[in-house]
């Protein structure tokens, strides 16, 4: 009997709890984040988490949207489409969360599209940046990263403008961002008139890129663009440097060119190596650099475009969930067509073009490592520093 | 020409070191029959005692004595307390030693996840980007000086197997269990010693990668591919052959990569390992018999 009364006092006890974690948390609305928290690119998940967290925190201290607080519900995908898709499941059937963001590799990315509008609840994609993400005519899917076909847009003035090259070689990473953005630079070599000697992918992780170069070298070309992961561009860069390769630019495709790991590891090969990039702390948009200076000030570590395009996302969120009719993720999607505002990532409107839909359109910048530090040289208009043209070869440097 | 010989530079130096990582699994798989999957993760724990090290300031190559005292530890460690035991014990699956391996390797990639998160490292030194040219072919001092310590130590390793005491123990476990025992052979230390020093010969190659290479949790699977892939070429527990299988792969991939794609870098080693279990299933060892 004594038994009897101690489990149906713990049972009145369980309920009581869950009735009174119920109660704090009715007023919250939840905001559903897949991300890479474990696995190979946890590096990026981490610093998208932050930020996230960063802009929640201050959300919220600003009294939330329309005095409730947000929630953030983080879901690990690992970096695998099979996990990111039973992890948005889960967060759309259990957790009912009316809006979804997030999404930083662009098959994990395309696998939770097609969940996002399966269920009809509206997705802002992070960072997913393949081209075909927004091409599929999803009424729920919005992105506020540039497709990845219009990373080189600064590169392209670049080119005619300064290095006016005749030939180029196409090197990229062979997963889905590589594909996408080789094929769109060969686009837009062809239209500058630049004749493309090779393209050619690699597997990720490659040890010895050597024979690769060694054949690109041979055929002298003025540029090599390179699409690559962190580590790979750091081994690129310094093999190409100890077969003392000189063409006359070297240009990483945004992704692993900007990471102060592709330094660490470059070392002096990183010198003068130019890139792509979507953001810099240095852009003229009210609150990058504060973002940016917050982000180092709370975690001891520097942050860079992921983690702006992740702080921006939860302010667009939570500014289309104060404009919606009501939480529900059919008005949420409504508020988010909508959608005209100034971010720390830059302006975000969502538009059609082309094949694409409820795409975010972005000038991109272009940065230059110098002196082992990375400085924005072009556009004209935001260059902290005087790019450094031509190059200098190999051999010829101190 | 220039493009040849550079290409055939760059096979035969990654050949080197290739060889060195196969070497330690075909021991293993010569006295104990069984694959060792958790063999580029070993690689990988070493690389980490590298970089910790290196941060202490200690040049790579003086923590080869440290990386392969320790693995050896570690090595002789998983094989007394994780895969000895499992022989007595009866299971459905004749292979638990070799799904152990898989658990192990995970276990250690987690671990070292956990201590040192996702994040890239480097182990920069001063020779990491090193080159000197002959000719017109350069050739980077870092790859050099570990292909000559890889040579170093697959001969050595012959010679210990050869003359010493051990290393007759150790061929007469993999030559016949059974009759070793009545011989007098300890098997259950020589299989504790001999997992236990192809531990510590991958920890050298370990070493050794981590200048020209990066650091990071994930790197050990790929290598435990490609180790696999020259013992199988090499013959299995033939250290001969695993020089060969090590500079037969390596020269695959160089060559691949300049004359067809390095897009097909990973393809290519995986049709000569089929190509090699097809036609000379014994691998380079049956031909070299040593």
């Amino acid at each position: 009997m004594a038994l009897g009364r101690k489990s149906t006092f713990i049972f009145l006890a369980l309920v009581l709890s869950l009735l009174l974690v119920n109660a704090a948390t009715a007023a919250n609305i939840k905001v559903g984040i897949v991300l890479p928290l474990t696995g190979e690119q946890a590096k990026f998940g981490e610093i998208e988490k932050r930020s996230f967290q960063m802009a929640a925190e201050e959300i919220n201290a600003k009294g939330g949207v329309k005095g409730n607080k947000l929630e953030l519900l983080f879901e690990d995908d690992t970096g695998k489409p099979d996990v990111g898709r039973s992890a948005v499941e889960k967060l759309i059937s259990q957790e009912k969360v009316p809006v979804l963001t997030g999404g930083y590799s662009s098959s994990v990315t395309a696998a939770i599209t097609a969940v996002a509008q399966q269920f009809k609840v509206p997705f802002l994609v992070t960072t997913g940046s393949a081209d075909d993400v927004t091409e599929k005519k999803y009424d729920y899917v919005f992105r506020i990263n540039p497709p990845a076909s219009e990373y080189p847009a600064s590169v392209v003035t670049f080119l005619q403008d300064v290095a006016k090259p005749k030939t180029a070689v196409i090197l990229y990473e062979n997963s889905l961002f590589g594909q996408s953005s080789s094929k769109s630079f060969e686009e837009d070599c062809k239209k500058m008139g630049i004749k493309v000697l090779t393209k050619e992918g690699y597997n990720k992780g490659a040890v010895d890129f050597k024979p690769m170069l060694t054949k690109v070298k041979a055929q002298n070309p003025d540029l090599v663009y390179m699409v690559s992961y962190v580590m790979d561009a750091a081994l690129l860069m310094r093999q190409a440097k100890e077969l003392n390769f000189n063409p006359k630019v070297y240009i990483g495709g945004g992704a692993g060119f900007t990471l102060p790991e592709f330094q660490k590891n470059a070392g002096p090969a990183a010198e003068f190596v130019y890139s792509a990039t979507l953001w810099v702390e240095t852009v003229p948009y009210p609150g990058a650099m504060e973002y940016f200076k917050k982000y180092r000030a709370k975690y001891k570590e520097d942050t860079e475009y992921h983690g702006a395009e992740a702080y921006a996302s939860l302010y667009v969120v939570a500014d289309a969930l104060k404009r919606a009719k009501s939480i529900t993720p059919k008005d949420v999607r409504d508020a988010l067509v909508s959608t005209d505002m100034m971010t720390a990532f830059g302006p975000v409107k969502f538009v059609s073009y082309g094949k694409k839909t409820q795409q975010n359109k972005l000038p991109t910048f272009m940065v230059q490592w110098q002196k082992g530090s990375l400085e924005t040289v072009w556009p004209k208009e935001v260059a902290k520093k005087k790019y450094v043209f031509p190059v200098p070869e190999w051999n010829k440097r101190k | 020409m220039d493009v040849f010989l550079q290409t055939l530079v760059a096979g035969v130096l990654k050949g080197g070191l290739y060889a060195l990582i196969g070497i330690g699994m075909t021991l293993i798989m010569g006295v104990m029959g069984i694959i060792n999957l958790a063999h580029g993760q070993l690689m990988m724990v070493a690389m980490y005692i590298t970089y910790v090290l290196h941060l202490a300031g200690v040049d790579p190559y003086i923590s080869l004595f440290v990386a392969m005292p320790g693995l050896f530890l570690i090595g002789c460690l998983i094989q007394h307390y994780l895969l000895n035991p499992l022989l007595k014990v009866e299971t459905i699956l004749p292979e638990n030693q070799v799904l152990m391996t898989v658990g192990i390797g995970m276990v250690l990639t987690e671990v070292v996840r956990f201590i040192f998160k996702s994040d890239y490292k480097s182990v920069s030194t001063g020779y990491s980007n090193a080159t000197f040219f002959l000719g017109d072919i350069s050739f980077s001092v870092a790859l050099v000086i570990s292909f000559f310590i890889a040579i170093a130590f697959t001969v050595a390793m012959f010679f210990f197997l050869i003359k010493t005491d051990i290393g007759r123990s150790i061929r007469a476990t993999a030559q016949d269990k059974d009759a070793a025992v009545l011989m007098g052979v300890n098997t259950g230390r020589i299989t504790i010693v001999t997992f236990g020093l192809g531990s510590a010969l991958v920890a050298a190659a370990g070493s050794l990668l981590a200048p020209v290479f990066y650091v990071f949790p994930d790197i050990g699977g790929p290598f435990t591919a490609r180790a696999f892939i020259i013992t199988i070429l090499g013959g299995l527990g033939s250290t001969v052959g695993a020089i060969f299988g090590g500079v037969t792969l390596g020269l695959a991939e160089s060559f691949g990569a300049t004359y067809i794609s390095m897009d097909y870098e990973n393809i290519i080693g995986m049709t000569i390992f089929v190509l090699v279990l097809l036609f000379l299933p014994g691998g380079f060892k049956r031909l070299t018999k040593v």
